[in-house]
């Protein structure tokens, strides 16, 4: 499969006045085009910061970060958000819709500002979308008028609709009850089966975390192993019960 | 293509879903329309009001374009300099050699050659009118001529009017008398001139009325020399004058027409006076109050209860009876005195106890009192001071500094059709040329001649303003003075009694056309075709000045002087009114935006990271200050137009002379036009877009990274 992410020896620092706060301390991790994994780390572990290298909308301080083979360190402003707006999607912990717009128009945003289909392309686009994510009839609604758990299929709707290569999305249940967020996870899930879009999003939750391919476990902005979804889960149990006891 | 109209279309529409989500907004919005309104509403009212100073200035007086000596000290200004003195002009001393050069442009229609200057009249006050009736009564008596009214009476007929007649000097006597009482109490007693309180003590004795009869002409003679001119000052008035051919002056400014009298006859030295003049400072200053309420309640919702200017017209009028009483004698202060007692129904026996009574008026029986006024006591007055027949008598300085008095025959009034209540119009009254020149100082090689003949015989004090003012406004009644004055100068000359006869002389003069070409004149009006033409017309008719003629053209405007610049103040003023809304809708709109961009850094992020660039969320500020401003503009535009519809509909009726002034006119008809309504709509958005430099910096400074914090 070929590698559509690839994070070398990156680190981010942050600095706080004469503080610098090193949020990831040289990581190293490759993703394969259609994965579907998890970014599983303690609060401040570096799990935002390390999506926020992927999807363009930070830089690292040192190392690589290359995206669809793009190293992104290299690249202009504009050529980063062209970037962003071709081959990202991104799904937010608070949905983030444009709270003028409506359930349609904030579906649509993405293809107005690719301008690459017409009216009628993109009509057909975002039905289809809204569709998908079981929304169709509530397109003239705005955003306040809807459940968190319906804003967030808007915004999944949203992130995919101008078909991008790589999704994230940064604890997408966190603001969810973990019913609704279970039900969010199983739609992006599905779309990776059906789109063969990569996933990258970050959760905290065990319960989210088990449909996962793949578990990056980030501790201390440092990846401390790669795992699968049924051995996280047991990690992360058995830290839980490490703590209980 | 399709792509970007779209973008464009969701531009507009966020923009337009933002307009009424905040407040802040509406307070921009505000700010814009009273902006947009006032920009409107003011550019026009303010190009009605150059229109119709324009109508005013053109039609009167300047024509569309002047032509004076470019060698001239001054900037020509008709209406006068800043300070009120008339500009020094070099005169144009071959005016038919100018004439005959502009005539040659296709687009002049009239030139008609003009001096203007101003003077004081003397109009001879009450006392000087009842002395020369009482003299001209023991003269018919005397001579067994008739009198000046035509009527020849028995010798009891003259007894009788002579006693009443003295009878009413005496009176006056006694009013300036204890004015003069009143005025010396509040003076300092250094100033005060000790013979003339002797004078009045002498005229108000029973010993010297026991006398008068022994010697009439004396007695007339003390009273003519040392009373009357301590009643005087009251009675010189300034007033500007325009000396012109009044024949080319009427075909030129066609809306001239005669309310009274005649024109000047050809060849005749005489003035007409303008009817705005005639009535506003020539009139029994009462009567003309009453005439003014009168307008004030018929053409405005003002009420003598409600408003304090028509209180305090009426309470001036109670306190200045004093007009009426010196002008009655004995007969008619009988008449007058019954009449008023019956129509008050008072047993009140003092006449200016009974006029004040009369005139403590109210809504209710003012117009009863009015017509009562007009039909019972305006007939034993004097109604006008100056009536059309009379002689009057203007002094001025001359150009060197000396005072000229020069008598005119008044042959009538004027007015200009369409500006009858423009005090700017009717300022100025018209006197035919020679008079002008005269006044003006301009003199002929044998005029200088005679007077270096008499200087060189008698010494002379020499001239200087100060001496001249004293001529001026030293002493009032000096012109019926016997002058005591033995020195022969040029002064004297020029002015005071002397003077007077010369003009009396003058005033039968006719003048021949030559005599008419070969004098000064100080510029010429001149009439266009085709008035939008002006600024071309201009231009051609300045190229034709010769080193001979030597002349500058101006326009209309320049030519008014204080009023072309009040035309200029009054743009000044407006555009810094609305430059400074402007800077203040400028600042807050800035302010807001930026508050506006900021309350939106979550979204403005969340939009840079799905992919917007930076100039997308600049179009999209920009996109929303231009809602905003098409929006609160257009309507704020709506509003402006509606209003000065709606006023030019209906009309502003002026309601002080001031108004009358700036109006042009009894109402003030603002009119609207496209050019209003588009350039106030252009300034609007352009400082809409200016306001959005900041806030779209700001916005465009937003990190994508704003998505990803969460609002804690
Ligand atoms: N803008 C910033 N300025 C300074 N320090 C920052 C900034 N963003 C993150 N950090 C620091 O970097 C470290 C990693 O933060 P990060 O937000 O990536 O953690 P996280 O795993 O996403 O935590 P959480 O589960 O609480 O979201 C933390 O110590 C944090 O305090
Ligand atoms: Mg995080």
């Amino acid at each position: 499969m070929d590698t559509i992410v690839s994070i070398r020896d990156v680190v981010k620092e942050y600095s706080l006045g004469k503080v610098v706060v090193p949020a990831l301390r040289g990581v190293n991790l490759e993703v394969k085009k259609g994965e579907f994994i998890s970014i599983a780390g303690p609060s401040g572990s570096g799990k935002t910061t390390l999506l926020n290298l992927i999807g363009c909308v930070d830089t690292a301080t040192r190392g690589l970060v290359s995206v669809t083979g793009q190293d992104t360190a290299q690249l202009s402003e504009s050529a980063l958000t062209r970037l962003r707006l071709n081959t990202i999607g991104f799904i937010f912990q608070s949905f983030n819709l444009v709270s003028v717009l409506t359930v349609y128009q904030n579906v649509e945003f993405p293809l107005l500002l690719q301008r690459k289909l017409n009216g009628a392309q993109r009509k057909e686009r975002v039905t289809q979308l809204l569709t998908q994510v079981g929304l169709l009839d509530h397109a003239k609604h705005r955003p306040n008028e809807l459940s968190g758990g319906q804003r967030q299929r808007v915004a999944i709707a949203r992130a995919l609709v101008a078909d991008p290569q790589i999704v994230l999305a940064d604890e997408p249940t966190a603001n969810l009850d973990s019913a609704t967020g279970a039900a969010i996870i199983d739609l992006m899930k599905e779309l990776n089966h059906t789109k063969g879009t990569t996933f990258i999003f970050s959760t905290h939750d065990h319960r989210v975390m088990q449909h996962a391919q793949s578990v990056v476990r980030l501790a201390d902005g440092l990846i401390s192993g790669r795992e699968t979804a049924a051995q996280a889960v047991a990690h992360s149990l058995g830290v839980e019960q490490a703590k209980a006891s | 293509m399709t792509g970007f109209l779209s973008e464009l279309a969701l531009l507009f529409h966020i923009a337009r879903r933002n307009l009424f989500t905040t407040f802040i907004n509406f307070i921009i919005g505000l700010i814009i329309l009273v902006g947009t309104c006032g920009q409107v509403a003011g550019s026009s009212l303010l190009s009605t009001l150059t229109s119709s100073m324009s109508k005013s200035v053109i039609g009167s007086a300047a024509g569309h374009l002047q032509v004076y000596n470019d060698a001239s000290e001054d900037e020509l200004a008709i209406y006068g300099q800043m300070g009120g003195q008339d500009p020094s002009l070099e005169p144009i001393t071959d005016f038919p050699e100018v004439k005959k050069q502009l005539a040659a442009d296709p687009n002049v229609k009239n030139i008609v050659p003009q001096g203007i200057g101003g003077g004081l009249i003397t109009s001879g006050n009450t006392v000087d009118i009842t002395l020369a009736k009482l003299r001209d009564l023991y003269r018919a008596r005397d001579e067994k001529t008739p009198s000046t009214e035509g009527k020849r009476l028995t010798a009891e007929g003259y007894a009788e009017q002579i006693a009443s007649v003295k009878e009413h000097i005496r009176q006056i006597v006694k009013v300036i008398h204890a004015d003069a009482a009143k005025a010396d109490a509040l003076r300092d007693a250094k100033t005060v001139d000790p013979s003339e309180q002797e004078h009045l003590v002498t005229a108000a004795s029973d010993a010297f009325w026991a006398d008068f009869d022994k010697h009439p002409y004396d007695s007339l003679e003390f009273l003519e020399n040392y009373i009357a001119p301590q009643a005087g000052d009251a009675d010189m008035l300034y007033l500007r004058y325009l000396g012109t051919d009044l024949e080319a002056f009427q075909k030129a400014f066609d809306r001239m027409y005669l309310k009274e009298g005649q024109m000047v006859p050809t060849g005749k030295r005489g003035l007409l006076l303008p009817t705005y003049y005639y009535e506003e400072n020539l009139k029994l200053k009462c009567a003309r109050k009453l005439d003014k309420i009168k307008e004030q309640l018929a053409n405005s919702r003002r009420t003598i209860a409600t408003d304090e200017e028509l209180k305090r017209w009426l309470k001036e009028n109670q306190q200045q009876t004093r007009e009426i009483v010196l002008q009655l004698d004995g007969i008619k202060t009988k008449t007058a005195t019954t009449a008023l007692q019956g129509f008050l129904k008072s047993d009140e026996k003092d006449l200016n106890g009974l006029l004040a009574k009369f005139f403590d008026m109210n809504d209710q029986n003012f117009h009863e009192r009015y017509d009562f006024f007009y039909a019972q006591i305006v007939p034993l007055l004097e109604l006008y001071r100056v009536r059309v027949g009379d002689t009057m008598t203007f002094k001025a300085y001359t150009k060197g500094g000396s005072v000229q008095a020069v008598n005119v025959r008044v042959y009538g009034t004027f007015e200009f059709k369409g500006l009858e209540q423009s005090p700017l119009a009717g300022a100025m009254a018209l006197m035919d040329l020679m008079s002008f020149r005269d006044l003006y100082g301009y003199m002929s090689k044998d005029k200088l001649n005679e007077i270096q003949a008499l200087k060189a015989a008698a010494p002379s004090k020499g001239l200087n303003r100060e001496t001249a003012e004293d001529e001026l406004f030293g002493q009032g009644g000096s012109v019926v003075n016997e002058s005591v004055t033995s020195t022969i100068d040029e002064k004297q000359e020029l002015s005071g009694t002397t003077a007077k006869k010369r003009g009396a002389t003058l005033d039968e003069n006719t003048y021949s056309q030559a005599d008419f070409e070969a004098g000064v004149v100080l510029n010429v009006a001149v009439l266009l075709k085709n008035e939008h033409d002006l600024e071309a017309t201009q231009a051609r008719l300045s190229k034709m000045s010769t080193p001979n003629t030597h002349f500058r053209v101006v326009t209309w405007q320049k030519a008014a002087g204080v009023l072309g610049d009040f035309v200029y103040y009054a743009r000044v003023g407006l555009s810094s009114a609305m430059s400074i809304i402007f800077v203040i809708a400028m600042i807050v709109i800035s302010v807001a935006m930026i508050m506006a961009t900021i309350a939106r850094t979550a979204t403005i992020g969340t939009m840079r990271a799905i992919g917007a660039q930076r100039t997308f969320i600049i179009s999209m500020v920009l996109a929303e200050t231009s809602a905003l401003a098409l929006f609160f503009g257009s309507l704020g535009a709506a509003i402006g137009s509606a209003l000065i519809l709606f006023i030019g509909n209906k009309g502003i009726p002026a309601t002080t002379p001031e108004q009358y002034f700036f109006f042009a006119g009894p109402r003030f008809l603002p009119v609207l036009e496209p050019m209003h309504v588009i350039s106030a709509f252009f300034i609007i958005l352009a400082i809409s877009a200016l306001s959005t430099v900041l806030p779209a910096i700001i916005a465009t400074r937003v990190s994508p990274l704003r998505a990803m914090q969460t609002d804690e």
